[in-house]
């Protein structure tokens, strides 16, 4: 139970990071029909950016500036480069993003270098908020949970519950008759997606230093992302909460328990002293595949139920 | 007059051994992708050391050597069309070391070439790819490997280990392939072997590099199972991450690793890295007291030259024992330089280090060292200082890392 208990909590500390990752891919889809494949790049900018500012003025101004500069950035992309490429279709866009992730990648390397920055935690947050089971719990890692928690209450109200939120909804389905009343729906859409990427800002900025800043996280943890919105249902917020949650948790207890995979083989009679491939496969458990069951999460997912969690339409 | 024409004579030779004769030797690395700063540093080291050879007067009475850069990519297709391209334009050494699987790839390669066009054989000189078949079940003629194996490295911390009686209980991460299950076994059969009274609490291999994001869970494990060491053949992401999480959750364990001293980890970690004790495995660092002068030299001339502290000892050995063998044999011709390299020695940064001839697996000394924030040198790399380096825990002799081999070798 304690066991249980345990991941579960480890579990939602590292889905709310994924959360924090996904809400600006998600918002971004949901109100635009745009798929980003270069958001983890913003996110690796978000993570540069912070450790540049932090080195020479330090993290909490980082922390603000950063965010803002990747959402600037992206409000560019989009107004100079996505814009041109919206009237040529969806799969333009597409594959315009996804050559982006690679420009963002080298120009990171040009700059930064190959090897990681050090961008560490903040000093005044690198301090046990609390013991467990005999590991420290950083300050840091609650602020982090914090943060993610207070964006996901700030974008559904921000979304559901202010005008603004209702014209961006609006702008999606009716972009004509939210043009006519007088609002300016390209200029929607360019800050819908600079604040898209400001939150990957604020993700890279948060979890940086606890991952690692090196010029190949975006490659590392862009297919996660996608993950993330497509088992939660596509343009669905809440969906992409649960979904990172789902993620976080299943990843952790995969690994904690670690259990032996070898009575599925057993059921279809493979012996458990074979060799070769064999031999691999019986002698696999949970935790040595557990980066991979967000995988067969959305495989299995994209065959039950393609609209996945809280989706309204399907993939 | 006489002397006129004997003057005349050298100036003929001395302008044929310049351009036309020099030795050209491939360097197969990745210079571009992901990982181009490993090979960027292999390749600045065997030209410091390949310059250092010609600025004495070369090989063969004035024959100078050059370095051929051959751009992988880290990619297999690639190395075989860099490969393809050596034979084009007649290179007969070839040097990589970065990926066994490459290495395996250049050593089936050669071995067909070879039996092919005997005239025009090659040879590889392997500085890193430590998979320890390639001296044992796959051992080749052709083959020369200048670092220890996997094996070799695992037995020089688990000796350096077995001096520790803090020590009870060790727990075992590595990556699920090829490389990581070879540490895994060997750690296995070693530990056994020379520390039974060493206990493994664990034993986990991991999907490899930077799929793991969230090392918490394996923290977690790690600390119920009481263990007090770590033992790993992780390196890149999957080390940097394991480090950064275990110093974030103040787990009490010391990392038993081989790579955790290359420079892009060193950097990686931040200042995470004073908060945890990281033991490598490795045949040199700056700082230990008794170098030889040649290998101190060595690295003073690095640094000046890159900025960047100088991390291992055996490029500058492969090139000069390469040298050696050249003038030995007296030709540049790979079979007689291959025999002539056979049971060579050299001394290398800790003592004599020998080229077996059983296997062509290099003998040498190794050393296990920590990362520390007290040093009388600190690790540079491109003119940033890290404000760490290694300090010495203890110096594993040759009979420690002198291990039986399988290799059964066909000569031509």
């Amino acid at each position: 139970m304690e066991v249980f208990v345990f991941s579960l909590f480890n579990g939602a500390l590292y889905g709310m990071l994924l959360f924090l990752l996904a809400s600006g891919l998600t918002l971004i889809f949901s109100m635009m029909g745009v798929l980003n494949f270069a958001h983890a790049s913003f996110f690796m900018l978000g993570a540069y950016f912070a450790y540049q500012i932090a080195d020479h003025v330090g993290f909490w101004p980082g922390l603000i500036v950063a965010p803002i500069l990747v959402g600037v950035f992206g409000a560019a992309v989009e107004r100079y480069a996505l814009r041109p490429v919206h009237r040529f279709g969806h799969v333009a866009e597409l594959l315009f993003t996804f050559g982006l992730a690679f420009v963002i990648e080298e120009v990171v390397q040009m700059i930064w270098g190959k090897v990681p920055v050090p961008y560490d935690v903040p000093a005044s947050l690198n301090v046990a908020a609390f013991v467990w089971q005999g590991l420290d719990y950083s300050a840091y890692r609650l602020f982090m949970l914090l943060i993610s928690i207070g964006i996901f209450v700030a974008l559904f109200f921000g979304l559901t519950r202010t005008r603004i939120g209702l014209i961006i909804r609006a702008a999606l389905t009716h972009p004509h008759m939210v043009a006519s009343l007088g609002h300016d729906v390209p200029k929607v859409f360019m800050w819908t997606f600079g604040v898209g990427c400001a939150l990957a800002g604020v993700a890279g900025v948060l979890g940086g230093n606890v991952l690692g800043t090196e010029p190949g996280m975006a490659i590392q943890l862009g297919p996660i992302v996608f993950v993330v919105i497509v088992v939660g249902g596509l343009g669905s917020l809440g969906g992409a909460l649960i979904a990172s949650l789902l993620i976080g948790i299943l990843n952790n207890m995969a690994i904690s328990y670690d259990f032996s995979l070898y009575p599925i083989f057993a059921v279809l009679g493979v012996e458990r002293e074979a060799d070769g491939v064999l031999a691999d496969l019986v002698n696999l458990t949970t935790g040595g595949i557990a980066p991979l069951v967000p995988y067969l999460l959305l495989v299995l997912m994209l065959i039950f139920r393609p609209r996945g969690l809280f989706g309204t339409r399907d993939v | 007059m006489t002397g006129l024409v004997v003057g005349g004579f050298f100036a003929v030779v001395n302008s044929s051994a310049n351009a036309a004769d020099t030795i050209k030797i491939g360097l197969i690395e990745p210079l571009s992708g992901p990982i181009a700063a490993v090979g960027i540093d292999a390749q600045q080291a065997f030209e410091t050391a390949a310059e250092q050879i010609n600025a004495r007067g070369g090989v063969l009475g004035g024959r100078m050597l050059e370095i051929v850069p051959l751009d992988n990519a880290m990619s297999a297709e690639k190395t075989t069309q860099q490969l393809k391209n050596a034979v084009d334009i007649g290179l007969k050494y070839i040097i990589q070391g970065i990926g066994s699987n490459h290495a395996l790839n250049i050593i089936e390669f050669i071995n067909k070439n070879n039996k092919r066009n005997p005239d025009k054989a090659m040879m590889f000189l392997n500085h890193s790819a430590v998979t320890t078949a390639f001296t044992n079940e796959l051992c080749s003629f052709w083959h020369f490997r200048f670092d220890a194996n996997v094996d070799q490295k695992v037995a020089g911390l688990v000796t350096q280990m077995s001096r520790d009686s803090s020590i009870k209980k060790v727990y075992m991460i590595n990556q699920n392939y090829g490389y990581g299950k070879s540490f895994q076994a060997a750690a296995h059969a070693i530990i056994g072997e020379r520390t039974p009274n060493i206990e493994i609490v664990g034993d986990e291999l991991i999907v490899p590099f930077g799929k793991v994001q969230d090392f918490t869970p394996f923290i977690a494990k790690i600390k119920a199972s009481g263990a007090d060491t770590v033992l790993t053949g992780n390196w890149g992401p999957d080390l940097v991450r394991l480090v950064k999480f275990a110093a974030g959750a103040n787990l009490p364990v010391q990392f038993y690793t081989i790579y955790g001293g290359l420079t892009s980890s060193v950097a990686g970690y931040g200042a995470d890295a004073a908060k945890i004790s990281l033991k490598q495995v490795n045949e040199f660092h700056e700082n230990h007291a008794d170098l030889s002068a040649d290998s101190v030299a060595f690295a003073d001339a690095y640094l000046a030259k890159y900025k960047d502290t100088w991390y291992s000892d055996r490029q500058r050995w492969l090139i000069e024992m390469l040298a050696m063998a050249i003038d030995k044999a007296g030709s540049d011709d790979p079979i007689a330089v291959g025999k002539a390299l056979e049971g060579m020695t050299f001394q290398g940064p800790l003592g004599e280090v020998e080229m077996r001839a059983s296997d062509h697996q290099i003998q040498m000394q190794l050393m296990v060292s920590t990362l520390s924030g007290k040093y009388a040198r600190p690790i540079m790399y491109k003119g940033n200082d890290f404000h760490m380096a290694f300090a010495s825990d203890g110096v594993i002799s040759r009979e420690d890392t002198t291990l039986p081999t399988t290799c059964d070798m066909q000569r031509p």
